[in-house]
């Protein structure tokens, strides 16, 4: 357990081995954007109704300005003159067992990283960033929450982070690519496995083959109906990246290496990533930095893609087959964090009857608690069920039957929301939505 | 130029050069170079920042916290015409008396914006709890300095008095809470740039 390795660290200010790593390394980060961040926040406290765990619990030492202060104190009582001349002055802290029990809960423990005080900050402090960083400070001394570590460790041994072996995947995937065929009565219709030469080569959450197969067939699908030229990699298909919510730089690095290598293994041209909010933000945006290159290939969402399906008229969608009234959940690594805010919304107009937005929405959307890795935290279950009420009343008050959300941790919080808070609701991803009111060409003769 | 006015410039210089410092550290540079093909452009982003994302429509931390946004506004207002009034000062230009009683009042009213922010953080729970001594220290400094703008204006005496506390001002600024006068600039510049690139700020279509 985290708190019991914390206990064997030496006292107050004699610094262990593992403090120094961690100082080094905040040390090592600090460009002039951590800079700016540790250096601004006024402290004026504006931020807490903009924080779905400060809203739902009241706990002042979980309102986004806290949480800065944590970090921008270990920040100031070591790398600044003030801080080391007169700490008590300026807040500045040891870096002591104390502080990194209290910051092991505030940031593992009281942050899903969702980004939204900083777009309503007074002065535009870049929290997740912050909290990212302390995350990867605690990376090196290990401390990482034990739930998020055997995740990351999983996706690194096994190559997908619920440790599935491959027969089980590849035995998934020619069922459900028999499915597939039997519901588009076209012997022709497959799911392609590891073809070499395609457009695209598409990923997956491992939740997807485990528990929501369906969600796979939905997408196969979609492909089917657009003809496009596509391909699965049995070895490397997990679009998660649970090292990017737990600091580790490293394994996320490897993470991001292994899809570039499947890429130019398979030749595809494009990577379409699934339904997942904080894969795509790691691999469309922080992927390139972890591997300090640029990508010599595309990369975008599975829902930007069926948003130029429908665009280009390569599929055909009949919205009467939705008929519930179906509402979004912008999922903040996805929306805020990934700028793919508009392209869901311009689809599931075009596969339901009735959208109802949720109100905030967009980059203004509330956390449902599920991101920053904390479904992995089992620690924190309960504070993450509690911080979710703010998404589930959201969702209470639109009245809609069906909750959409293009992110498979999202789906995953949301269930849990549904039944603890009761809400009645379906919840589905934008592509089991599409399938639904998919219209299929006749095939000629 | 007396000895204060030697004291003042001495300050103002060190502040300066402690500013630049800083802002140039805060710089996107070197490690900052983001490897990722950008969605969008960053220039109309970090426009985007600096205006229409700092609207109070837009801010929680302002629409939902009115009067301590307004009283903040005009707080910094008076900051703002505080140190513009140094110059003006340190030369010894005087003003028509219309126009010094015009900002005496107002500064008057920016000190009580001052004052009543200090007090909310003095009593509010939540604010004690984030707040540490430099936060007290920063307020009393900024507010005093305005308060003895206004008393000098207002009587015409006691110029060392007010060069002190302007040069304890400049002296403190870059240390303290105060910095945020730099990284406020810089911090809007890398969040316009981080949403920009993403095709958050302003929305991609
Ligand atoms: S990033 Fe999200 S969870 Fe973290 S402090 Fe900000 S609003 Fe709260
Ligand atoms: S709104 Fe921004 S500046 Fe104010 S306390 Fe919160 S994080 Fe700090």
């Amino acid at each position: 357990m985290a708190g019991e390795k914390v206990i064997i660290m030496a006292k107050n200010n004699s610094l262990t081995e593992k403090q120094k790593k961690a100082l080094k390394l905040l040390k090592s980060r600090l460009n002039g954007r951590l800079l700016t961040h540790l250096n601004s926040c006024v402290h004026c406290g504006l931020c807490g109704e903009s924080c779905h765990y400060y809203l739902a619990t009241k706990n002042k030492n979980f309102i986004p300005g806290k949480k800065v202060d944590i970090v921008s104190s270990i920040y100031q009582r070591y790398h600044t003159l003030a801080g080391k001349v007169a700490p008590r002055l300026y807040g500045a802290k040891d870096f002591n067992d104390k502080t990194v029990e209290e910051l092991i809960d505030i940031v593992f423990g009281a942050c899903s990283m969702c980004g939204r005080c900083s777009v309503h900050c007074s002065i535009g402090v870049d929290v997740p960033y912050i909290v990212r960083t302390a995350r990867s400070m605690l990376v090196e001394m290990e401390l990482v929450s034990p739930g998020l570590q055997s995740t990351v460790d999983a996706a690194i041994n096994t190559g997908n982070n619920m440790g599935i072996p491959r027969d089980e995947f590849v035995d998934t995937l020619e069922w459900l690519s028999e499915d597939l065929e039997m519901e588009v009565e076209d012997e022709d219709a497959s799911i392609p496995l590891d073809k070499k030469g395609v457009d695209i080569l598409y990923t997956l959450n491992p939740r997807e083959p485990k528990f929501f197969p369906l969600s796979i067939s939905a997408i196969a699908k979609i492909y089917y109906a657009a003809k496009e030229n596509w391909t699965l990699s049995t070895n490397v298909y997990d679009v998660t990246n649970y090292a990017y919510f737990s600091g580790d730089d490293k394994g996320a690095k490897e993470l991001t290496e292994r899809l570039c290598d499947e890429m130019s293994k398979l030749e595809a041209k494009t990577l379409v990533l699934a339904e997942c909010g904080h894969g795509y933000r790691a691999i469309r945006w922080e992927g390139p930095n972890w591997i300090e290159r640029p990508y010599p290939f595309k990369v975008i969402s599975v829902v930007e893609l069926i948003g130029d399906y429908i665009r280009s008229c390569r599929i055909k969608l009949d919205p009467s087959l939705n008929k519930l009234p179906v509402t979004l959940h912008d999922p903040c690594n996805m929306v805020r964090g990934g700028g793919v805010i508009e392209v869901q919304r311009f689809v599931i107009k075009n596969a339901v009857e009735n959208f109802i937005e949720m109100m905030p929405n967009r980059a203004n959307n509330f956390c449902c608690g599920g991101g920053g890795g904390q479904l992995a935290m089992s620690e924190y279950a309960e504070r993450r069920i509690k911080s979710g009420k703010i998404k589930a009343d959201q969702i209470r008050k639109t009245g809609a039957k069906i909750v959409a959300t293009p992110c498979h941790n999202c789906i995953d919080q949301l269930m849990e929301l549904n039944k603890e808070y009761q809400l009645g609701v379906e919840i589905k991803t934008i592509g089991e939505l599409v399938a639904d009111a998919l219209v299929l060409e006749e095939k000629s003769n | 130029m007396t000895i204060f006015h030697w004291i003042l410039l001495a300050g103002f210089v060190i502040c300066l050069l402690s500013c630049l410092y800083h802002f140039f550290m805060a710089l996107p540079a070197g490690k900052d170079i983001d490897y990722a093909t950008p969605d969008a452009k960053t220039r109309q982003a970090v426009v985007y920042s600096f205006t229409k994302a700092m609207s109070p429509k837009k801010k929680e931390t302002a629409f939902m916290h009115l009067p301590t946004y307004t009283a903040g506004i005009f707080y910094h207002l008076g900051t703002f015409l505080s140190l513009f009034l140094v110059i003006f000062i340190f030369f010894n230009v005087s003003f028509p008396t219309w126009l010094a009683y015009s900002i005496i009042v107002f500064l008057a009213f920016t000190s009580i914006c001052g004052l009543s922010i200090l007090i909310k953080r003095m009593t509010s729970s939540l604010l004690k709890n984030l707040s540490n001594p430099d936060d007290y220290f920063s307020n009393i400094l900024v507010t005093g300095f305005q308060i003895i703008t206004a008393i000098y204006l207002l009587l015409n005496t006691g110029l060392e008095y007010y060069f002190i506390i302007t040069t304890i001002l400049f002296l403190y600024l870059p240390i303290g809470k105060l910095r945020h006068t730099i990284y406020f600039f810089t911090a809007r510049l890398h969040l316009g740039i981080f949403y920009g690139r993403r095709g958050t700020w302003p929305v991609k279509k």
